[in-house]
Parts: C-alpha cells; sequence; structure tokens
C-alpha cells in the first residue's frame, strides 16, 4: 500500500493527508499558515525567500508530517514539466538578429537569452516551487473535507460548499468504477492496441457518465430517506488550536519578511 | 465502426504518436506561484460575471428540482474523473484529457463553469494541477473560455446543418486549442519579452507547448467523438435527462 499510491494521482495526496502526522492541527490553522507563506512568497519575489520557504516547508512535512522525503520529491516533480517549459519560454528571446549572451540560429530567427534573462526565469522557477511547498502544505496535511470546512466557515454560498462535499465523495465513487471498468476491458484484452484502447476509452467513458447518472438518483433518494433537507452536516473532529502554533507562525513569517528586507 | 470513424481514428493515431514522445502530465494548467499577483487578480475578476451567472443558473435548477443537487454533482465529479484519465498512447506516456468540450455539449456552458471551478480547485488539492492564486486565470481559460467557445461551435455547427460527430469533434477539438491559447496568452501578458514585447512572448510561449498541446486536441476531439457515439448509441434517454439534445435546463 505504501508505495502503491504513487500510480493514482488522485487517491495518495488524499492518502497522505488523511494519514499526515499533522492531521490532528487545527484545519483553519493550516489554511492560514499556508495561504500567508503562500503571499508572502509571491509578494516579496526574491530567490533568498523562496529557497527558504521550500527548505523550512519541506523540513516541517519531514518532522511533524511524518512524510518521507522520497515521497515529497516525487510530489515536487509533478509541477516540473510545466515548469521547465515556461521558464524555458521566460528566458529566451526571439530576434530576427543574435542578442543578448547567447544566441541560437534557426535558419529565419535567432533564439537568445541574456544573463539576466535567465536569471530572472530561474527565480521565477524558485517562486513558484516555493508556492507549490506552501499549497502541498495545505493539501498534504488537510483532507479535503476539512478544507471545504474552513470555507463554509467563511460564509461560502451553501449551495457551493455542498456541491463541494458531493462532488468530493462522488469523485472516488466515480473512480472505484472507472477502475473495475478498465479492468474488466483490460481482461478481454481492450487495451490490446491503440485502436482498441480508443474504443476501450470511449466506451468505459460513456458508461461511466450511465452509472454515474443512475447513482445520483439512487444517492438523492438515499439522502431524502435519511432526511435530507438542502443542508448536509457531517460531524466534525474538534482541533483546538495551540497557543505556541500562532508563536512559530509569526516567528516564521517574521523570519521570512526579515529576510526580504535583508535582501532588498 | 464505420469508414469515416475509421479514418478518424487512424488519423488521430499518427498524432497520437507525436505525442507520446512528450511528456505532457497536466502541462497547460498554470502552476501555483507563475503568475504575478496583479495578473491572479485581473484573470479572477474577468472571470467572475460567468461564474455567477454559472452560480445563479444552478441555483435555480435547484430550486426547480431538489434531484438535481446530486445530478449536478455527478456531473461535476464526471468532468474531474474525465480529466484526470490517462488518454491511451502508443508508447504509453501519460497525457490528459481536459473534458471542457465534453462538459459543455454535455451539460451547457454555464453549469461547467461554475463546476470548472470546483473542479479546478480539488485538482489543485488532489493532484497538484494548477493553484490557488492561479486558480482565477485557469478557471478563465478552462472553465469559462473553453467550454464556451466549445458550445458556440457546436451550435452553430448544428445551425449549419454539419454531421453531428464533426461538430462535436470540431467543438472539443478547438475548445481545447482555444484553452491552450488563452493560457500562452495569459503567460504572455505576465511576462512580455525583452524585445519582442507581447506578441514576441506570446509566439514563445504557444511554441513550446505546441508539441504536446497540438496533437492532445486533435485526440480529445476524436475521443469524445468515441464517447458521444457510444452515448448516443446506449444511453438517449439518460442525455435527454442531462439536457442533451433539446435545449439546456442549466
Amino acid at each position: 500500500m505504501r508505495h502503491a499510491h504513487h500510480t493514482h494521482g488522485v487517491r495518495s495526496i488524499d492518502h497522505l493527508a488523511y494519514t499526515s502526522g499533522m492531521g490532528g492541527w487545527n484545519p483553519a490553522f493550516k489554511t492560514a499558515l499556508a495561504l500567508g507563506t503562500l503571499v508572502i512568497c509571491l509578494a516579496a519575489d526574491r530567490p533568498a525567500v523562496s529557497a527558504a520557504v521550500i527548505l523550512a516547508l519541506a523540513a516541517l512535512q519531514k518532522a511533524k508530517g511524518g512524510l518521507a522525503l522520497h515521497d515529497y520529491l516525487g510530489l515536487l516533480r509533478v509541477p516540473l514539466a510545466f515548469l521547465l517549459l515556461g521558464g524555458l519560454a521566460v528566458a529566451c528571446d526571439l530576434s530576427r538578429v543574435p542578442a543578448g549572451d547567447w544566441s541560437l540560429s534557426l535558419h529565419w530567427f535567432y533564439v537568445c537569452a541574456g544573463a539576466d534573462s535567465v536569471r530572472f526565469a530561474a527565480a521565477l522557477v524558485l517562486k513558484s516551487l516555493g508556492a507549490v511547498s506552501a499549497l502541498y502544505l495545505l493539501a498534504l496535511t488537510t483532507t479535503a473535507c476539512e478544507f471545504v470546512g474552513v470555507l463554509r466557515r467563511l460564509h461560502l454560498p451553501g449551495l457551493l460548499t455542498e456541491l463541494m462535499y458531493l462532488i468530493y465523495r462522488f469523485v472516488f465513487v466515480l473512480l472505484d468504477t472507472h477502475g473495475r471498468m478498465r479492468e474488466a476491458a483490460g481482461a478481454r484484452l481492450g487495451w490490446r492496441d491503440f485502436r482498441t484502447s480508443c474504443r476501450s476509452f470511449g466506451g468505459t467513458a460513456a458508461g461511466l457518465l450511465l452509472v454515474a447518472l443512475r447513482k445520483s438518483r439512487a444517492y438523492y433518494d438515499a439522502m431524502a430517506a435519511r432526511g435530507y433537507d438542502g443542508g448536509l452536516a457531517f460531524l466534525e473532529e474538534d482541533k483546538p488550536l495551540h497557543a505556541p502554533q500562532l508563536v512559530w507562525m509569526a516567528a516564521f513569517w517574521a523570519a521570512l519578511i526579515l529576510l526580504r528586507i535583508l535582501t532588498a | 465502426m464505420t469508414n469515416r470513424q475509421k479514418k478518424l481514428v487512424r488519423l488521430t493515431a499518427c498524432a497520437a504518436l507525436l505525442c507520446g514522445a512528450l511528456p505532457a502530465a497536466g502541462a497547460m494548467h498554470i502552476m501555483e506561484g507563475f503568475l504575478p499577483p496583479s495578473m491572479c487578480v485581473l484573470w479572477g475578476v474577468l472571470a467572475l460575471p460567468f461564474l455567477l451567472a454559472g452560480y445563479f443558473s444552478i441555483k435555480r435548477t435547484v430550486a426547480h428540482d431538489r434531484r438535481a443537487i446530486t445530478l449536478v454533482a455527478m456531473a461535476g465529479a464526471f468532468i474531474f474523473v474525465i480529466s484526470s484519465l490517462k488518454i491511451p498512447s502508443v508508447t504509453g506516456s501519460c497525457s490528459h484529457m481536459t473534458g471542457t468540450g465534453l462538459g459543455a455539449i454535455l451539460f451547457g456552458p454555464s453549469a461547467v463553469s461554475i463546476l470548472g471551478v470546483i473542479v479546478l480547485l480539488f485538482q489543485a488539492i488532489l493532484l497538484a494541477h494548477g493553484g490557488l492564486t492561479t486558480l482565477g486565470a485557469n478557471v478563465f481559460s478552462m472553465a469559462v473560455a473553453g467550454p464556451f467557445v466549445s458550445y458556440g461551435i457546436y451550435k452553430l455547427c448544428q445551425r449549419l446543418r454539419v454531421n453531428k460527430m464533426v461538430s462535436v469533434f470540431l467543438a472539443a477539438a478547438l475548445g481545447d486549442l482555444l484553452t491552450y491559447c488563452v493560457t500562452s496568452v495569459q503567460l504572455a501578458a505576465a511576462y512580455p519579452s525583452a524585445t519582442g514585447g507581447f506578441f514576441g512572448s506570446l509566439i514563445e510561449f504557444l511554441g513550446v507547448f505546441a508539441p504536446t498541446q497540438l496533437p492532445l486536441a486533435l485526440v480529445e476531439g476524436a475521443l469524445t467523438v468515441v464517447i458521444m457515439v457510444a452515448l448516443e448509441s446506449y444511453a438517449r434517454p439518460e442525455l435527454r435527462a442531462v439536457g442533451f439534445e433539446e435545449g439546456h435546463k442549466a
């Protein structure tokens, strides 16, 4: 199980969030810590601050969350394809004449890059990784239901939070159903070659919609039978906020801001 | 399969070969922290009117018929799952569908816009695709521009009496392409190039993502057609229930 969840994107982060050592912390506190750090990292816009955020949050996830470093690094690789391509486009420049410090001739035009633009792109990728670390602090320690609970307390319209609760649960029902369909198709050599795969893909997706619609009716009946009248109430664990946590958060943010001022 | 469909599948197989050579796992979600704060706010504000329209339309649907709540939620979950499925490709790389075209054709663009926000939020916190600060920009490209254009193309093709499956293909493929163009515009507006300005930068962003996104759009179009063919043959009553065919209720 520990290694199996690597291959299922959706299940892996959800699984890690449920087993996180920081699961007992107050969800509103974790949301505030993650979002505050995210905003500071973006507003500071300094490589030193970004690096500090990346290192500090990785240490926190390891020490308090009990997350294996290997898992964490694996997850940080998710945005890498986008960051490298995006960073490449920011670093390079197209021009009809050679410009900057390096230029590569492509017959019709030149791809140029200057030391400044490369430095800018590297800082951008680092900043983005810092922001992703902050996002992971939320995603890997707080379950989606708790996060929706925080949104509910922030007075998001009831219809939206209700939809979120339902969608979150239905996603796993449908993933499970689709997994079975994939397996059934596989048992009939449905993924044998590309053409058959396309047919099976279309068939399973269409079948999934059918099952989803049928289940949606059954679930409404089940909810109505249990007294559903337009509001879903869940039992929420009481997770108290501890004063030292607030102090640590304030100290962390103050240190980041100080670092920003020192590197100005 | 008919001859036409066979040709279509062959054509997309060639495209998928190209696609399979490159890793493209959710490459078009703008990652967390990649946009400057002003741009995050700007795109969020631009997406807001569409979201409000979608919210009110869903609210009306649910007020009219309480049973619709689980149907709408299932539609959202379906879009999420479709967009997390790996597309079959010859070399086994992992590319994902966006599902925006299919969603817009099935459920209508205004419903998809609000479901899109929820799906994108869950993609950020469950899959690490996209992010919280870039949510506005991603919502604008994937939950507003893509679905509305897909739906527009689909309706236009119907008006012009184009073959239904061709119109589904065009709607899904062009909707996907537009999403990619809008994302490139967003990135270029945030990071205009030093010499070429906005347009120079736009060409660069379109260029770096083109090798993965162009074949993906064709594959998405073809798969959407395969899904619609299957639904048309087995699920006509259900299609009518979600609003496909005669006028959308949401």
